[in-house]
């Protein structure tokens, strides 16, 4: 009986911890929007974050949707040459796919993993050598001080880079489809299916991540407790949180996109 | 414009330092195999901590996964009014591709930032020189343990999540396409072959070797205190990342 | 006149530990503070309490006459800019220079011209014995240096009251003496309130009036500096003494 107590138990505080987490999760992003308004990042850091963010995250996303771009083509190609031979499609709908999902979704859990694991590990180291608490000493809000200039560097590069990324991926698509299954390349590079809810779908969710990954990092920074473990916990708990967040995010976004078209995507 | 190839320059080379370092590393832990002396007691203390650690955030984010699957596909599958092939379309895509490199950058981040952040945290409290000074090699004892289980761990998480993956495409066919779990459940069974899982294992089987490698060897690297650890998770994290797109690439374009 | 300092029957527990049990003390304007006490006893979480950066589960806590307890952060911040502290671990931002960094309270604080500010970071590097490392990153410092450009940012604002977490911690014994000359001489100056903990009880002795210890949660003596060493609890005796036998249990 006190088994099962004892379970209930471990289970119960989780959820407390977990719910009290989200409530203060919460609270930074609000922290943060009023920050915002409030006009309170430097306008230096907001440079100094556009370039971390942006110049040092240029060649990762290029390489990494450069890859799964060639990938995913050569697996679409693959099955088609299997199913129907027709490839007259390929090209305009993996262009549809990436401008609505896979530009987007990819280029934000890259950023997640990259920025976000960043952005922890400096805010976390901070915290655990108490700098923040010495910011506070001087009338500075952290907030405002650490995570504005990061949100607003975020947002802005998050969705140039999705531009990007996905840019890459569908020429490195092409360039597959061409050299492994002799797709024409003015077939394959073919907008015929893009319409505006396609872009909007891809501003939407690359404003969506540029916003979420910024303020999970920061918050999993500024509970960096202990030392050296505290900085390695909150980076890790950065990654998760904030790769898990484009994911739900995702899924949020399709999904009511889906209602709102009648599942005309 | 010299500054900027200086930097180039710079970044090139830290990162073939990186890249051989890894590799040296890897020497060192097939050696360590050779013949198979492995301390039993620490392979499987990090079995039951990583895989304790990933299996809820593995779980639900395959779920969600297999669910954006169906999302992508089901309308146009709709509109063809291939229903069958919904299951195809999804599962396809969740067994070769998106499975393992979702599940792989998932458990990068849960299972091998954290290892990272504990050997370096051993390693900026002098705790492998300790290892050093009584005659036990920190390769043998703590790195291979942990290599190994990370690899079996990633395997054995690509199924289960897999399956998760199958499981939520289904619900959300099922709650918002309105397709049948019937119907599903024969377009998995008619189009997925064994082959299609089976590569998704060899991927895992490699993404786990990558992650493992990159995530050790950037704990047993770091220098500095507790910044150091930050970077060094850092790091490797984007490492694993970049890895994992690489195999992805070679492993699709050498099986056909 | 009111206390410069007040605490009133204040609690502080972390998870099952409970580190502060009912803390009362009264610091009058002027006056000069020791706290001493066994490693680990909560010395720092007193320092941390005092300016707002920690909420105590219970009790009150008045600094410069106002209650600290229960406001926001945007609230604290006036009064915190009267206040000055030096963190046990230095605190120094390694993101800016020396110079910047005993720039920045008075940055925050706004009213004074780069020159002013300019001016009066000189003459605290200077006074601290670090003239000419202004452009310096905390990187390139030692444990002393970074000491040292601490207590310059804790003093450079010509706080009310200024607290001390370990001021000379793993500091050589002459160092020891010179950095308690710097702060007797800077509160001789001001005329600040001061709290300063410290593990070197002789040395500390030599610069505050009184010294407080803090032992399992409370303060169980205070007394004068100058006869800690007789004080009439056996405990803060053994303590300061340095024995080995006697009613303090093992750490």
């Amino acid at each position: 009986m006190s088994f099962v107590r004892t379970r209930i138990e471990t289970v119960g505080g989780a959820v407390v911890d977990a719910s009290r987490a989200v409530v203060e999760l919460w609270q930074v992003y609000i922290g943060t929007l009023a920050g915002v308004v409030r006009g309170g990042g430097r306008r230096g850091e907001l440079w100094r974050q556009l370039h971390a963010i942006g110049n040092k995250s240029l060649l990762f996303i290029v390489v990494t949707l450069g890859f799964i771009g060639m990938v995913m083509t050569y697996e679409a190609c693959l099955q088609l040459a299997r199913v129907t031979g027709d490839f007259s499609q390929v090209g305009s709908q993996y262009l549809r796919l990436i401008v609505s999902d896979f530009g987007p979704t990819l280029t934000g859990l890259m950023l997640a993993t990259r920025v976000g694991a960043g952005i922890a590990a400096e805010i976390g180291s901070m915290k655990v050598t108490e700098q923040i608490d010495a910011l506070r000493m001087s009338g500075v809000l952290p907030i405002d001080y650490l995570i504005v200039p990061r949100f607003l560097a975020s947002l802005v590069m998050t969705l140039m880079l999705t531009v990007l990324g996905g840019a890459v991926m569908y020429g490195a698509g092409g360039l597959t489809a061409q050299y492994s299954f002799g797709v024409n390349p003015s077939l394959f590079f073919d907008l015929a299916l893009i319409r505006p809810r396609h872009v909007i779908l891809m501003c939407v969710k690359a404003v969506a991540y540029g916003a979420a990954i910024p303020v999970v990092s920061g918050f999993c920074g500024l509970r960096a407790r202990g030392s050296s473990e505290g900085v390695g916990w909150a980076t890790t708990a950065a990654v998760i949180g904030s790769s898990f967040s484009v994911i739900i995010l995702d899924f949020v976004i399709s999904a009511t996109a889906l209602f709102l078209t009648g599942g005309d995507l | 414009m010299s500054a900027a190839i200086r930097a180039l320059g710079a970044g090139a080379i830290r990162i073939a330092e990186e890249v051989g370092g890894i590799v040296v590393l890897t020497g060192q832990v097939l050696r360590a195999l050779v013949p198979p002396r492995i301390d039993w007691r620490e392979l499987v203390k990090n079995l039951h901590k990583m895989g304790n650690r990933s299996v809820p955030i593995v779980v639900l984010t395959a779920f969600f996964a297999g669910g954006l699957m169906t999302l992508q596909s089901g309308p146009f599958v709709k509109k063809l009014g291939a229903t069958s092939l919904a299951g195809w379309a999804a599962g396809y895509a969740v067994l070769r591709e998106i499975g393992p490199i979702l599940i792989a950058l998932m458990f990068s981040g849960r299972v091998g930032a954290n290892n990272t952040a504990e050997l370096a945290t051993m390693t900026v409290t002098e705790q492998l020189d300790g290892l050093r000074a009584l005659a036990i090699d920190p390769v043998r004892f703590l790195v291979v343990p942990r290599v190994i289980a990370m690899m079996i761990m990633l395997v054995a998480l690509t199924v289960i999540g897999d399956l998760v993956a199958l499981l939520g495409a289904s619900v959300v066919g099922r709650a918002l396409l309105e397709i049948d779990w019937s119907t599903m459940y024969f377009s998995f069974a008619d189009n997925l072959k064994p082959y299609d899982f089976l590569h998704g294992i060899y991927k895992s089987v490699a993404f786990g070797g990558a992650i493992a490698m990159s995530s050790c060897y950037f704990g047993v690297t770091v220098r500095g205190g507790a910044v150091g650890v930050g970077k060094a998770v850092n790091a490797a994290v984007v490492a694993a990342a970049v890895s994992i797109m690489l195999l992805d690439f070679f492993i699709t374009y050498l099986s056909g | 006149m009111t206390a410069a300092l007040r605490f009133t029957d204040v609690h502080k527990r972390y998870g099952r530990r409970e580190v502060l049990a009912g803390i009362s003390l009264e610091l009058a304007p002027g006056g000069r503070l020791g706290l001493i006490g066994p490693a680990a006893v909560g010395k720092s979480v007193i320092c941390k309490l005092a300016c707002g950066l920690e909420a105590p589960d219970r009790g009150m806590i008045e600094v410069l006459a106002n209650h600290v307890v229960g406001k926001r952060e945007s609230e604290l911040g006036a009064l915190r800019r009267r206040i000055g502290m030096l963190f046990q671990n230095y605190a120094l931002f390694d993101f800016l220079t020396v110079a910047n960094n005993v720039a920045f309270p008075l940055e925050q604080r706004g009213g004074m011209t780069a020159e002013e500010i300019e001016a009066k970071v000189a003459e605290r590097l200077r006074a601290v014995g670090l003239a000419g490392s202004e452009h310096k990153l905390t990187a390139e410092l030692s444990g002393g240096m970074k000491k040292r450009v601490g207590i310059a940012r804790a003093t450079v604002a010509d706080a009310e009251i200024v607290i001390y977490d370990e001021p000379t911690a793993g500091l050589d014994p002459v160092t020891t003496q010179k950095i308690y000359d710097l702060l007797a001489a800077d509160q001789a100056r001001t005329g600040a309130t001061v709290l300063a903990v410290s593990s070197d009880v002789v040395a500390l002795a030599q610069f505050v009036d009184e010294i407080a210890f803090l032992y399992r949660g409370r303060i169980i003596y205070r007394g004068d500096a100058k006869t800690i060493a007789d004080a009439p609890d056996p405990i803060v005796r053994q303590f300061v003494r340095g024995e080995l036998t006697g009613p303090l249990e093992a750490a």
